[in-house]
């Protein structure tokens, strides 16, 4: 038993040990400059915020953050709001064609990006939308809107329909069921599919590279890899703009984390 | 108003969204594959196959599908193989099970940019850690052509193993204890008990796995675009890369579309495929 | 329900667009409102920025004037990526640009840039050096004026090379072997022979294009086709990839680029280094460790060519096509590549002028005793090939030859596959 109780820290360990790259570039972070090239010891003499503020006020990133949130969170509202709808209508509405549908969105969410990049490019280019935030809004939710309505419709569809019924019954319309009844009880559901649309917007690279020009619309993962160093790569800055880039997955993945499970979960068991 | 109608008002939207985006543009870039296509020149004139023709003689296309092919078989190998693994050494957590969760799930999370600065400076000659643990050789890495490919992989295992793990994990959890004292063997440990109840019933699920991870393997793109950039001299160029380096930095859209179609294609093929390979196991099983 | 909201908005838009009109008037004010000239260029590599000072005095001489200097990435390719970008969608949020030189056919043929043809009198050409004003030139009009100039010289240690009774090499096996003479003698592991840059940018392209003409070799035919003397471009190639396996070139070289070789030089770890003329004033400041002990040369030749076929580059500026101030625009651009202006920078930044005249400046000379020898290298320098696919070659070419160098690719393998790639290429341009 005792063997038992030793397993369990040894494995968080052991976990600990599997996120040990992250841990490091926190803690280049924290390293002074002249301790970075060459690594001589593992633990820094003295920890310093010097890279933070850098990235604070001489970098792109401040403003990066500001786009990143706002297109994430508004192609998050996009996708699971056009998604839920859509959702419904596939799960419980009488749909002529509705597998070919739904078949149609299981392949949408194989689409690979490098593909559909150029023809984006010139659309947006066509509508001036290059270098807005609406260009990214638009691409990123094309590609996480299949996978919301993919897993609210299966969401939905475990509602026992005895509740719609009972709604029915009462003299509600489809809408208000919709509105009352459906919709509070795949909240859940929403929050998983709502948080990997977020978490795909957020950490979208391809587009977001295409598509920007200026810090008027240059996102997190953009402005981390074109960050400015002079003559030399500032990596302890790099890491600092780093763990910046990574504060809403990492809080997500402590403070979310049933939802985001279960989201996973739900996409790769509906097969 | 009917079923129907309402059906359709609701569907309206997101297939429309859809459709302008997602599906109009996959027609489109077939359509601009068969083009001589250069924007900035203002040069647009039929190619025909050309662009295609030339793909099939062209080094530079199958170094690139050798590269995403090993890419990808190899990654996806190790990634499954240790996903499972640490699923298995998951499975018997009885405590700080969020905590677990959270630190594996952080390598999933992170975004690819921040991954690949972060192994670009792991792997850093001189103030790398890789290097210091492993006495102070100054190996470069990422500069070296035999040994850019594996570091890469490296990263990309680590990055996407805990998506694995997880599933592996949630299906463990599933199996009934009971079901190892009815097979007469001694608890879940050991190898038998593994070969005769584990494997079978997390098999489907590791197939999931498989496929889930196969078709982003063969998309991925930001890894190997920021940690290398498809070099030292295109050791780590897959199709992916050189399709974004002829599309943004030859300007040549009519073929840096046609290497994305052939991308297209292939992800469709390998989807379709494991399909119907799933299906036909869930038929047997 | 619907109607209160509608008649807000039908009182509201009126209001909305009036201001909206009003606001985008605030250009075409009258007098009294500053005008605003936007001057993006990259950062100056040096000790110091003379530009800032440059642009005070432009708008002392017009009142009313302010010119917003913006900075670019430090990198080429994304400076190139950021202007395609800016330009391709209609108004660019800039007046004045700064381009390298091997874009201006380019934004040229793209139409991107303002004909200054009309505005810059024959003699203010004639002013600046023919290879400069070359590339400026597009169907018979100027598009650019040049800002600065550059040529690939080579710097060699003087003192060593004295210390065994050397002369600067005129070919390359003269250079290796003063190469395997010294560090035998010396006996310093940390000793570098020949640095060069190798890596897979435009920088490692402009090397190995000298290399090419260095052994009588073109890149591209009067035609446009490529490698038009297959044999000596292999021997060009097979050269630069035997210079690092026999080690007279570090394996590092082909990661390299301007700065990363700059520095060993200038610690004084290596014995040769092929560059641009901005290192030489770094390599004088005071405290430098090779202060005193660097010499220029020009570029050693191989067996088929000449030496001294450095490339030449810099730095033009532009005015976008689509500025709101086309005058003031071509003004500065005119006062920034004026004789005075040139001369205020070669003083303050590691700069060399495109003008001539400027190399027996006696002032100037007094200040750097090297530029009547610069002025030679100058003149005997090569443009890379003057035509606006020159950046889409170069990217193709790129991996090509980066696979040489490393060892990936022979020679010949690299050439044909090379010729295949540009092939291809010339298909979609010109049919």
């Amino acid at each position: 038993m005792r063997a038992g109780r030793l397993r369990d820290p040894l494995v968080l360990l052991g976990l600990a040990l599997y996120a040990a790259p992250f841990f490091w570039q926190a803690l280049t972070s924290l390293r002074p400059d002249a301790e970075l090239l060459p690594l001589a010891q593992l633990w820094p003499s003295r920890l310093t915020f010097a890279h933070y503020d850098v990235v604070f006020r001489q970098s792109l990133m401040p403003r990066a953050l500001v786009n990143s949130l706002g297109i994430a969170l508004l192609s998050t509202l996009l996708a699971v709001g056009l998604g839920a709808l859509a959702a419904y209508a596939l799960a419980r509405l009488p749909v002529s064609g509705r597998g070919l549908i739904l078949l149609g969105m299981i392949a949408a969410t194989a689409f690979p990006q490098i593909a559909t990049v150029s023809p984006l490019y010139l659309m947006m280019r066509a509508f001036g939308l290059r270098d807005t935030w609406l260009a990214l809004i638009l691409a990123d939710t094309s590609f996480t809107l299949p996978l919301v309505v993919w897993l609210l419709a299966g969401f939905i569809r475990e509602i026992p329909p005895a509740l719609e019924e009972a709604a029915a019954v009462d003299g509600a319309g489809r809408l208000a069921t919709l509105r009352w009844v459906v919709l509070p009880l795949v909240a859940p559901g929403m929050a998983s599919a709502g948080l990997l649309a977020f978490l795909f917007s957020w950490n979208e690279f391809l587009f977001a590279y295409s598509f920007t020009a200026t810090e008027a619309s240059r996102t997190v993962p953009v402005a981390l890899a074109l960050f400015p160093g002079v003559f030399e790569v500032p990596w302890g800055d790099i890491a600092a703009a780093s763990l910046l880039a990574s504060l809403p997955p990492i809080f997500i993945v402590v403070a979310f984390q049933r939802y985001l499970v279960r989201g996973l979960l739900a996409g790769a068991l509906r097969e | 108003m009917t079923d129907r109608r309402l059906a359709w008002l609701l569907l309206a939207p997101a297939l429309l969204v859809l459709g302008g985006l997602t599906v109009y543009p996959a027609l489109w870039v077939l359509w601009l594959s068969l083009q001589y296509r250069i924007p900035v020149f203002s040069i647009a004139r039929w190619a025909g196959l050309e662009h295609y023709a030339f793909l099939a003689v062209d080094t530079r296309f199958w170094n690139a599908a050798g590269v995403t092919g090993a890419f990808t078989l190899v990654s996806v190998a190790l990634e499954c193989a240790l996903g499972l693994g640490v699923a298995l050494a998951l499975r018997g957590q009885r405590h700080w099970r969020r905590a677990a969760l959270a630190l594996l799930l952080l390598a999933w999370a992170l975004p690819s940019v921040v991954t690949a600065k972060l192994f670009e400076w792991l792997y850093h000659p001189s103030g790398g850690l890789v290097n210091f643990l492993l006495g102070g050789l100054a190996i470069n890495w990422l500069g070296d052509p035999a040994l850019a490919l594996p570091a890469l992989i490296a990263a990309d295992v680590w990055r996407t193993t805990p998506f694995v793990a997880l599933l592996c994990y949630a299906r463990l959890l599933t199996i009934p204890p009971e079901l190892y004292e009815a097979g007469q063997v001694d608890g879940a440990a050991g190898w038998p008990a593994f070969a005769r109840i584990t494997w079978p019933l997390v098999r489907p699920i590791l197939l999931v796995a498989l496929l889930f991870r196969t078709l982003d393997a063969l998309r991925a793109f930001d890894l190997m675009f920021v940690l290398t950039g498809g070099g030292p001299a295109g050791s780590t160029e897959t199709l992916t890369v050189y399709a974004y380096r002829a599309l943004f930095q030859t300007l040549q859209v009519g073929f840096g579309s046609a290497i994305g179609v052939v991308v297209f294609v292939l992800v469709m093929l390998v989807a379709v495929g494991y399909l119907r390979l799933i299906n036909r196991q869930e038929r047997t099983a | 329900m619907a109607r209160r909201p509608a008649r807000a908005v039908l009182l509201g838009l009126p209001v909305l667009l009036l201001t909206l009109i009003a606001g985008g008037c605030g250009e075409r004010a009258t007098t009294g409102v500053p005008v605003t000239l936007v001057f993006k260029h990259a950062k100056i590599l040096g000790p110091a920025d003379p530009v800032p000072g440059l642009l005070r005095r432009f708008e002392a001489l017009h009142p009313g004037l302010r010119v917003q200097s913006e900075a670019l990435t430090w990198s080429s390719d994304e400076q190139h990526q950021f202007y395609v970008i800016n330009l391709e969608g209609g108004s660019p949020p800039f007046d004045v640009m700064m381009l390298d030189v091997i874009w201006v056919p380019e934004f040229a043929r793209a139409g991107w840039i303002l004909d200054l043809t009309s505005f810059v009198p024959a003699a203010e050409r004639d002013a600046h050096f023919p290879t400069a004003i070359q590339p400026a030139v597009q169907d018979g009009k100027l598009w650019a004026l040049p800002w600065f100039m550059n040529v690939g010289l080579l710097y060699y240690r003087t003192d060593l090379l004295a210390k065994y009774g050397f002369a600067p090499p005129e070919a390359y096996d003269e250079l290796v072997r003063q190469v395997r003479r010294i560090r035998e003698g010396e006996r310093d592991p940390r000793l570098d022979g020949f640095l060069w840059q190798g890596k897979q940018y435009e920088g490692g392209m402009v090397n190995v294009l000298e290399a090419l003409w260095a052994n009588g070799a073109r890149l591209l035919d009067d035609a446009g086709r490529p490698f038009p003397e297959p044999a000596r471009a292999r021997e060009s190639l097979a050269f630069l990839r035997g210079l690092i396996e026999s080690g007279v070139s570090p394996g590092w070289v082909t990661a390299g680029d301007e700065e990363l070789t700059r520095r060993p030089f200038g610690d004084g770890r290596a014995i040769f280094l092929r560059s641009w003329p901005y290192a030489l004033d770094l390599f004088e400041l005071p405290g430098s460790a090779v202060r005193g002990k660097v010499g220029v040369a020009p570029l050693p030749r191989l067996p088929h060519g000449e030496g001294g076929r450095g490339s030449t580059g810099g730095a033009h500026l532009a005015v976008s096509a689509r500025t709101r101030h086309r005058a003031l625009a071509v003004e500065l651009v005119r006062f920034l590549t004026s004789d005075a202006a040139q001369r205020a920078m070669t003083e303050g930044a590691a700069l060399r002028p495109s003008r001539p005249s400027l190399y027996h400046d006696a002032a100037l000379v007094a200040r750097d005793p090297s530029l009547p020898a610069l002025l030679g290298l100058m003149q005997r320098g090569h443009p890379r090939p003057i035509t606006p696919y020159y950046l889409m070659l170069s990217t193709t070419l790129q991996p090509e030859f980066s696979a040489v160098l490393v060892g990936r690719k022979s020679p010949e393998r690299a050439i044909a596959d090379a010729t295949a790639q540009v092939d291809h290429l010339l298909r979609a341009i010109a049919p």
